[in-house]
């Protein structure tokens, strides 16, 4: 028993963890293929600073309340935050070095974000995120890579039961340009469209002095999950341009998944909404069993990188490890972690003739822990 | 046939919802007995029921312990949890109000600074903060809520009145309605898209109970 005043000192915060042994090695192993797998389609590291300026995970960017952040001050008086998420500080950084640069831009990145939730939760104040980012292309090719590669990566590390829900934020705001809702009335609806309150949204558009055909088709919003065909009805039936032209571009999206012979992990979702202005076009939740939680996000946001002073598509979308692994373990699923290390021990005599076969198996790439021999 | 888990408001609620399943085509024998056990199975239907306090079913909902839970929308309103809230089950009426007695309805016009006790902290202080622009010096009690005027704790409260015959009792009144509440059903995110077929059946059968 160690000094027991000295043991106050063991805990971490709540929500922080330790990861060692085994379970570091299995993060290890998972961040690893998923980065291989982004690498296979040419994304390229990168990596930013573990804080910033307040500024750049503002509300008008970042999707983060800021009571949420964790916020102190250097010496001059500026707030810094620890970053909640990587999207802000990769569109800042993509904005910063390659200002009028028009080509393709494909980058991926790992590393913890911490967000300062309430305690007794079971969140976590420290997670680990992977995700990837393509800037300067807003072709549906570009969405259906993205697609591609989070299902890909999925595949990659042993889960195969998971499903991709795509949606279309400017679907929702076609609808809305065509009934002629206000700001305020269009927010609320988007919070119960988003969050499947059917009744919630009836009550809200009986209150509307909205044609009965248009208000029909919100209702449709919440309980829709399409395939082709459905698609193609909701495109004929589209009130305007702007939601047809939504419908066409996720049936575009679709057919290049087909060609990469995914779809089959993809299903519709036309409720899918966010409630960032973030994103701008369609947006995507992979979803597995085991857990409570989406294991990745993503989206389109071609106004984001604008908020830096360029002016350059984008989608990107976001792996949340913890719950990913959270998931590969109740499937008891995922990679073969590398078994622990060989213990070779040692005595004062034969400590040299085991040096010396020890590091021959070490450059045969074996795992040799050295250890002195217990008296 | 998908499992499905469903959390239950233990209490008065349980025993509506119940009824309201069991006339939608979903029913619990195992619940009927008198047991001191907390779940429940109908193996050939593949349902599990568990019965556990207000507040906590949508933590169960949330972190996907349960794939459905019922319960009032006093509670989702104080939880705020992360959860599809997919039906109004139409039971479990009753109001969210500011109540007190006659004498604080003045300490409510204006934007004065108020002492309000209440069992929903959250709800109270989003009402007082968002709609009413009214510093709030908030105090959390656990039950009995209507004691916090009459001892001189708080100015007024925020609670949920049925019919109001306590409040009576302890010469206090009604003085403002925040929102109406009742049971609602809430859906795990995960569990909408991963077991969809199933819930989607449910909630149509229970819709279509609930309107019958």
């Amino acid at each position: 028993m160690g000094d027991r005043s000295r043991q106050e000192l063991l805990h971490t915060p709540e929500g922080l963890w330790d990861h060692y042994g085994a379970d570091c090695a299995q993060y290890e192993t998972v961040t690893q293929m998923i980065g291989e797998t982004m690498h296979r389609y040419g994304y390229e590291d990168i990596k930013t600073p573990t804080f910033e300026f307040f500024d750049v995970f503002s509300r008008e960017i970042g999707t983060t309340p800021s009571r949420e952040l964790y916020k102190f001050f250097d010496k001059e008086g500026n707030t810094l935050v620890l970053r909640p998420d990587f999207t802000p500080s990769v569109a800042r950084c993509a904005a910063k070095y390659f200002m009028d640069d028009t080509a393709p831009l494909k980058l991926c990145y790992e590393g913890s974000a911490f967000t300062n939730t309430s305690n007794l939760q079971g969140k976590l104040k420290e997670s680990t995120q992977m995700g990837a980012e393509y800037i300067n292309d807003d072709s549906a090719q570009a969405d259906a890579e993205m697609l591609a590669l989070l299902i890909e990566a999925l595949l990659g590390v042993g889960l195969d039961q998971f499903q991709i829900t795509v949606g279309n934020m400017e679907y929702f705001k076609g609808v809305c340009d065509a009934a002629g809702l206000d700001e305020e009335t269009e927010g609320e609806l988007r919070d119960y469209v988003s969050g499947k309150n059917y009744f919630a949204a009836e009550n809200l558009l009986k209150k509307q002095t909205i044609d009965a055909g248009l208000a029909e088709q919100f209702l449709q919003l919440t309980s829709l999950a399409g395939n082709d065909r459905d698609l193609e009805k909701l495109e004929e039936n589209a009130p305007n341009e702007r939601a047809a032209a939504a419908i066409r571009r996720l049936m575009e999206v679709y057919g290049i998944l087909k060609l990469y012979g995914y779809e089959k992990y993809i299903s519709f979702d036309l409720a899918l909404l966010s409630r960032y202005r973030y994103y701008t076009g369609i947006l995507f939740k992979a979803y597995t069993y085991g857990v409570g939680d989406q294991v990745a996000t993503g989206g389109r946001y071609d106004t984001l990188l604008s908020q830096f002073g360029k002016n350059a598509p984008a989608i990107g979308f976001m792996f949340q490890i913890d719950t990913l692994i959270e998931a590969m373990r109740t499937q008891n699923v995922g990679p073969l972690v590398s078994p622990a290390p060989e213990i070779v021990t040692y005595t004062k005599d034969d400590f040299k003739s085991k040096l010396v076969k020890v590091q021959k198996a070490r450059q045969a790439g074996r795992h040799i822990a050295l250890v002195p021999e217990k008296e | 046939m998908e499992e499905l888990t469903i959390a239950l408001t233990k209490g008065r609620l349980a025993d509506k919802t119940m009824e309201l399943f069991t006339k939608a085509g979903f029913s619990c024998e195992e619940m009927k007995e008198d047991t001191r056990r907390l779940i429940f199975h109908n193996k050939e239907q593949n349902l599990n029921f568990f019965l556990s306090k207000g507040p906590d079913v949508p933590t169960y909902v949330e972190r996907g312990a349960a794939d459905i839970g019922v319960v009032g929308s006093d509670i989702i309103l104080e939880e705020k949890r992360r959860a599809y809230e997919v039906l109004d089950l139409g039971f479990g009426r009753c109001r969210m109000c500011v109540a007190g007695p006659e004498s604080a309805r003045e300490r409510l016009q204006h934007h004065e600074m108020i002492r309000v006790a209440s069992k929903y902290p959250n709800i109270a202080r989003d009402y007082f903060y968002h709609e009413k622009h009214q510093t709030v010096d908030i105090i959390k009690l656990n039950g009995s809520v209507e004691l916090g005027p009459v001892v001189g704790l708080s100015d007024v409260i925020v609670d949920i009145v049925e019919t109001g015959s306590t409040l009576r009792a302890n010469g206090l009144d009604v003085l403002e309605t925040v929102c109406d509440i009742s049971a609602r059903m809430i859906v795990n995110q995960v569990s909408m898209q991963m077991k969809q077929e199933r819930i989607r059946e449910l909630i149509l059968a229970v819709r279509k109970a609930l309107e019958s």
